[in-house]
């Protein structure tokens, strides 16, 4: 209808006209126009349309997005706030160790390490040699070598920095030297704990005692973990065996607080021990825990457990006698008496004169077998169950096989040799003895969750040894131990050393087992000296008597207040000690 | 007609542009809450772990070992001995004077009153 002709003179300029033969008026044009340019708006308005929904649509989502809590990532300049999570409520990655009353006793400490990136480094002479004024114990050489490695930028110079050292590494301004955020596992008592809790190693990995046990619990809970052990009754006993181990200059000690009742471990201590703090002394008997790996035969002691058996096999009543006026023969081998009474002794007195002889004489009359099943029960012929440490840390006790477990064997075993077990054994066992017969098994670790515990030999029995073990503290060989107001009951207990082909005659491991108070026993105590010697004050005597049962009595003075116990005094002794006191 | 559509187009740009600028807005307001909750948080952490500090230094400070020393040193203090630990009875009173107080230690009477008394 219309034709476009371009201007010969001017070709950027056209003209539009009808084309021939159409005649058109300049309003029909117009009209025309005007419906065609109406069509295409309206051809065109959906899309517009559409385009601004989807703006808006995009606008709502937006706005949706940002309004939702946590919805939206703002990345932050990562110059001084990381994109990292922050914990508040966890400054350590590894939990803080508590004891029994909530008092830390381990903990981790926020440090640096420092590093070096050999690939950025331009002088590294000169820089080993500041370096070297800074860390004199990493010495020159050292730190030329670490800062000149080839192909790698990653080379640790030293962990743990103190703040003071982070100061003057900065001061130096050697941008190839930086720090790495690290952490430090600190032992607050030195060497207090040290066997119980063990060690870390530079990685904060534990590699002995609840450190290693328990490292799972303590990386994955910021909740400190929480002992049996009480600190200040750690710290007491800790003291006095030391005190003991110098006086009567004995190569090792051990001793082992327990709650009768609960199998928690009040207090654990190991002689010699090791500073946590500092560098391990691998290989030393300073990381030996004697009291779960130190297997030896417990000696005398172990009549206690013989006389439970008596009592509880029903063949043997307290007041029965047995004929101790004589060594007795078993398969060819004498046995006789240290301090012989040479008399005929009641069940009671086997104990307080501590006579092999009777209580050999006592076991006979219950046979091997039930023997046997007796100290099973107990435990003894396995590794401690319970206690949390691990297995290496366990000793297995040491004992014949059913097949070799002849009468000579149960003679022996009758009054503690022949068979080695742990400190830890024979504690856990003593502990059912006093407590009414139930074996709880020992434990580190504060929880409310139930224990397994089990019945090992009835109350009666359990009530008959009480006054028996109490007599041999008031009349017997455990007199040292006494302890006025807390009716200490214990039993000593001194065994050579077994050598190549025999004992040895001066080397002796002395022990002191004790509860208290005996009514209502509440704790028992083991008390372990290892190779005492004799002293002036002993009348050279290396007897258990003479240091493991006063040791044992100054601990149980000392601790009982500590621990809530009110002495039983007579109402006539305390005002005539309140008169002596005024 | 063309001028109501314009104003309408005008109307709707307009708009967009104010939730555009208020989507921004609140975009940096947010932005900026962010940044002030991360610095929030890094101080919290912070000072928890200066704390965390401060109690292993309490931890420290407060050893038994420390403590014994310092006891001895500036207090004269011993341990608390068993036998310092007695009932309430035990204890003599002023009006016990005429009575278990005078009465000699040991002797019958004084064996008599204590029976009473219990």
């Amino acid at each position: 209808m219309l034709s476009v002709s371009l201007s010969k003179k001017n070709p950027r300029s056209y003209e539009l006209k009808p084309e021939e033969g159409v005649r058109l008026t300049e309003g029909l044009f117009e009209e025309n126009y005007n419906t065609s340019a109406v069509q295409t708006t309206k051809a065109r308005m959906p899309f517009a349309v559409a385009g601004f929904l989807a703006i808006y649509l995009l606008i709502a989502v937006r706005v949706f997005m940002v309004c939702l809590p946590g919805g939206i990532k703002i990345s932050l300049p990562t110059d001084d706030f990381s994109e990292r999570e922050i914990d508040v409520n966890a400054p350590i990655s590894r939990a803080d160790i508590v004891d029994r009353n909530g008092l830390m006793i381990a903990t981790s400490l926020p440090t640096v390490n420092l590093y070096a990136n050999p690939k950025k480094i331009q002088n590294p002479k000169d820089a080993a040699e500041k370096l070297a004024k800074i860390f004199p114990e990493i010495g020159y050489d050292n730190l030329y070598a670490k800062l000149t490695k080839e192909r790698c930028s990653f080379s640790m110079i030293k962990h743990d920095l103190s703040p003071a050292k982070q100061a003057q590494v900065n001061a130096l301004g050697i941008p190839a030297l930086e720090f790495q955020e690290s952490e430090k596992r600190v032992y607050l008592h030195n060497n207090l704990f040290a066997h119980v809790l063990g060690y870390t190693n530079v990685d904060n990995v534990g590699q002995a005692g609840i450190e290693k046990f328990m490292g799972d619990r303590l990386t994955k809970s910021a909740e400190p973990l929480k002992l049996t052990l009480d600190m200040g009754v750690q710290d007491t006993v800790h003291e006095e065996l030391s005190k003991a181990m110098e006086k009567f200059q004995a190569v090792g000690a051990a001793a082992i607080l327990m709650d009768v009742n609960t199998g928690e471990v009040i207090s654990m201590v190991s002689l010699p021990d090791f500073n946590p703090n500092v560098e391990i002394p691998v290989g030393q008997k300073a990381l030996f825990n004697f009291p779960t790996l130190g297997t030896y035969e417990p000696g005398s002691v172990f009549k206690t457990f013989n006389t439970a058996l008596g009592l509880e096999s029903g063949k043997v009543k307290v007041s029965d006698k047995f004929d101790a006026t004589k060594p007795i023969v078993v398969q060819k081998r004498k046995i006789s008496d240290f301090h012989g009474e040479n008399r005929w002794l009641t069940v009671g007195e086997i104990l307080i004169h501590s006579s092999n002889i009777g209580s050999v004489q006592l076991v006979s009359r219950v046979g091997r077998e039930d023997q046997r099943k007796f100290l099973e029960n107990l435990g003894f012929f396995e590794r401690i169950k319970g206690l949390e440490i691990s297995d290496s840390e366990k000793a297995r006790p040491q004992f014949q096989s059913k097949k070799n477990w002849t009468d000579i064997t149960m003679a022996t075993v009758s009054y503690g040799h022949g068979i080695s077990v742990t400190p830890m054994h024979v504690i856990t066992a003593f502990s059912a003895l006093m407590n009414g017969g139930i074996y709880h098994e020992p434990t580190l670790i504060k929880s409310d969750e139930r224990r397994l515990s089990r019945r090992v030999l009835s109350e009666r029995t359990s009530e008959q040894m009480r006054p028996l073990l109490r007599d041999v503290v008031l009349y017997g060989s455990g007199k040292k131990a006494e302890v006025p107001g807390y009716e200490v009951a214990g039993k000593t207990g001194t065994a050579e050393k077994a050598v190549k082909g025999g004992y040895a005659k001066k080397r002796v491991t002395n022990s002191f087992l004790s509860a208290f108070p005996a009514s209502n026993p509440k704790y028992a105590l083991l008390v372990v000296i290892d190779e005492p010697k004799g002293i002036k004050e002993t009348w050279n005597f290396i007897t258990s008597g003479w240091n493991a049962a006063p040791t044992a009595g100054k601990i149980i003075a000392a601790v009982a207040p500590q621990l809530g116990l009110k002495a039983n005094f007579d109402i006539e002794t305390q005002r005539a000690h309140v008169k002596a006191v005024q | 007609m063309v001028s109501t559509k314009t104003a309408l187009s005008a109307l709707w740009l307009t708009l967009t542009c104010f939730v555009i600028f208020g989507c921004f807005i609140l975009k940096n307001q947010v932005h900026d809450l962010e940044r002030e909750l991360s610095r929030i948080n890094q101080n919290i952490a912070q000072d928890v772990k200066n704390i965390h500090v401060l109690k292993a230094e309490w931890g420290r400070l407060n050893t038994p070992e420390r403590l014994r020393k310092l006891a001895m040193e500036h207090g004269s203090l011993n341990k608390i001995r068993a036998e310092q630990i007695i009932n309430y009875s035990a204890l003599p009173f002023e009006n016990e004077s005429s009575s278990i107080a005078v009465a000699k230690n040991g002797s019958k009477e004084y064996k008599k009153l204590v029976k009473q008394e219990r």
